[in-house]
């Protein structure tokens, strides 16, 4: 076997280059110029050539429309089961810590604390187990919900509407009871038992109070708004006391340190008996004959009144506002 | 922090509790919340400015034309590379699934159908790791090449038939070659991306095709075609 001349292998790669019209315009007349002398390698690139011109032709190559039609609807099926399971978060900073947005097809499925952690790692909805839910990272999509929060957290807007999607509530009686807890609205607070007496399981309140614990949408769902039956706040997606706290003050809520523990300051609220249609002072004659009842507190008249409440008739809150 | 950052107090009820910094009307990090510097990574991009929400499901549109866009291309340069028509499909099929996944944090500029390569390759070469399907695939490739060499004589050779013993030559490239080479010559790819999709740099991707070609090359003038 004859060894290959050295200018010949150097000369190889531009060479081939050239055979498949990828080579610089110094390079082409490099290697003009030498297969204008050299018949072995005339050969090669002719046949690098060819070869180019053949493998060309099978870039045309299609696949039939049966098959490509087949294979898209496929695809499409596939894609739109995964449409229907995809939850898409992201974590934003906020005044409150870290906040885990997410959201599906249908709607805002889950706001979670994530306090100073800034990764999915530490959330505890992603890590639970749920076969019909996959959570991916999305982008910028999710943006304008958190511009929708944070005007909430500044005061500027009382209310979050989102379309929500309810799937991550884990029974039928936590969505009922997260339903009732939707309804109480901006700067009114409801007791526990009072939530339990609204939604029929008047005996049940610790039950009510474990559906709140698993709301998979706080701030969203205020259930902040549920407080202890004594005034006190009682508790919070965890230990986060001190949130609820800053979100009931947010909508006007008097709070107070009792014995350490932060409460509402009910005396200087508004009560409102959401199936009467009239709210009364703290004082009112007409609370101590009434008959135990989901009772909801007001912070402010126009709270109540924006709630569709009338002042009491006997009491007369419109004639004695409440001092703040 | 580089000194065009700008703070910007975020109120509360409560008073300002956390600042927010920012560039070129962009927030990029909340760097104190109550008087604490915040550590850890930040999620950027704020814009400046209330768009109004849309609520649609991140652009389920635009995806849809991503897909008739370009599964027809994935589909053919999977086929070309993994051989199994079903297979091929499959991995299609993963391909977008993958991709519906990850394009809510896609770039607006990025290069979709570089990016769908990438993803189709990785999905490729994850295939292939199975060091018995990759020995499988390629005693069914020489088998296959010996098999229409020995029904057909030099003369008789048409284009046709050349074309089905490329194929078989190109199957049994090395893995690397092979999804270089389909890329480079038969969807156009630039080398750039190539190499991306390869998890090498462009040259080595120019490399693997050259390579690529000198044995198909050799492959053919062995049985006199070319």
């Amino acid at each position: 076997m004859t060894k290959k001349p050295a200018l010949c292998i150097q000369i190889a790669d531009d060479l081939l280059a050239a055979a498949i019209g990828e080579a610089s315009a110094a390079a082409r007349r490099r290697v003009d110029r030498h297969v204008a002398v050299c018949g072995p390698c005339r050969r090669e690139f002719h046949g690098y050539r060819d070869l180019d011109r053949t493998v060309s032709g099978m870039r045309d190559e299609v696949i039939p429309d049966v098959q490509l039609a087949g294979a898209r609807e496929r695809l499409e099926t596939r894609l739109a089961d995964l449409r229907g399971r995809l939850l898409t978060y992201r974590i934003f900073p906020s005044p409150l810590g870290h906040i885990l947005i997410a959201r599906s097809e249908l709607g805002i499925s889950a706001v979670e604390y994530l306090d100073r952690r800034t990764t999915a790692r530490a959330s505890r909805l992603v890590h639970r187990h749920e076969p019909r839910v996959e959570w991916v990272e999305g982008g910028e999509a999710l943006e304008p919900l958190y511009l929708d929060l944070m005007e909430y957290l500044n005061g500027r807007s009382r209310k979050i509407d989102w379309p929500v999607d309810l799937r991550l509530v884990r029974s039928e009686f936590h969505r009922i009871v997260l339903e009732a807890t939707a309804a109480i609205p901006f700067g009114a607070v409801i007791s526990y038992a009072g939530l339990a007496r609204e939604v029929g399981k008047a005996q049940a309140p610790r039950a009510v109070a474990q559906a709140l614990r698993w709301n998979p949408l706080p701030i969203v769902i205020p259930c902040h708004r549920v407080i202890g039956s004594s005034g006190a706040l009682t508790g919070y997606a965890g230990n986060k006391l001190g949130l609820k706290n800053k979100l009931l003050t947010l909508e006007g809520v008097p709070t107070t340190r009792k014995g350490g523990d932060p409460a509402i300051r009910a005396r200087s609220m508004y009560v409102a008996y959401p199936g009467m249609g009239a709210y009364c002072l703290p004082t009112c004659t007409f609370l101590k004959e009434a008959p135990p009842a989901p009772v909801a507190r007001f912070a402010t008249r126009e709270g109540a009144e924006g709630a569709g409440m009338v002042p009491c008739g006997l009491c007369r809150p419109d004639l004695h506002p409440l001092a703040h | 922090m580089p000194s065009s950052f700008v703070l910007l107090p975020i109120e509360t009820p409560q008073g300002v509790i956390c600042e927010m910094a920012a560039r070129k009307g962009r927030s990029e990090a909340v760097v104190a919340v109550n008087g604490d510097m915040v550590n850890g990574p930040v999620r950027p991009s704020f814009h400046a400015g209330r768009s109004a929400v849309s609520y649609s499901m991140m652009n389920k549109g635009a995806f849809d034309t991503v897909v008739s866009a370009h599964h027809e291309e994935i589909l053919r340069y999977l086929r070309r590379v993994i051989g199994q028509a079903g297979d091929a499909e499959d991995l299609s099929q993963e391909t977008f699934l993958r991709a519906y996944r990850a394009y809510g944090t896609l770039p607006e500029d990025a290069n979709v159908r570089a990016w769908l390569f990438t993803l189709a390759t990785n999905l490729a070469k994850n295939h292939f790791r199975s060091e018995k399907r990759r020995r499988r695939a390629y005693g069914k490739a020489e088998a296959a090449a010996k098999g229409v060499v020995g029904m057909a004589t030099e003369a008789e050779f048409d284009a046709r038939e050349i074309g089905a013993l490329l194929e078989k030559i190109i199957e049994g490239l090395p893995l690397k070659q092979r999804l270089a080479f389909t890329q480079r010559k038969l969807h156009e790819m630039e080398y750039e991306a190539i190499g991306k999709s390869l998890g090498c740099s462009a040259e080595s991707a120019r490399a693997h095709v050259f390579q690529a070609l000198r044995k198909i090359r050799r492959g053919l003038g062995g049985y006199g075609v070319i």
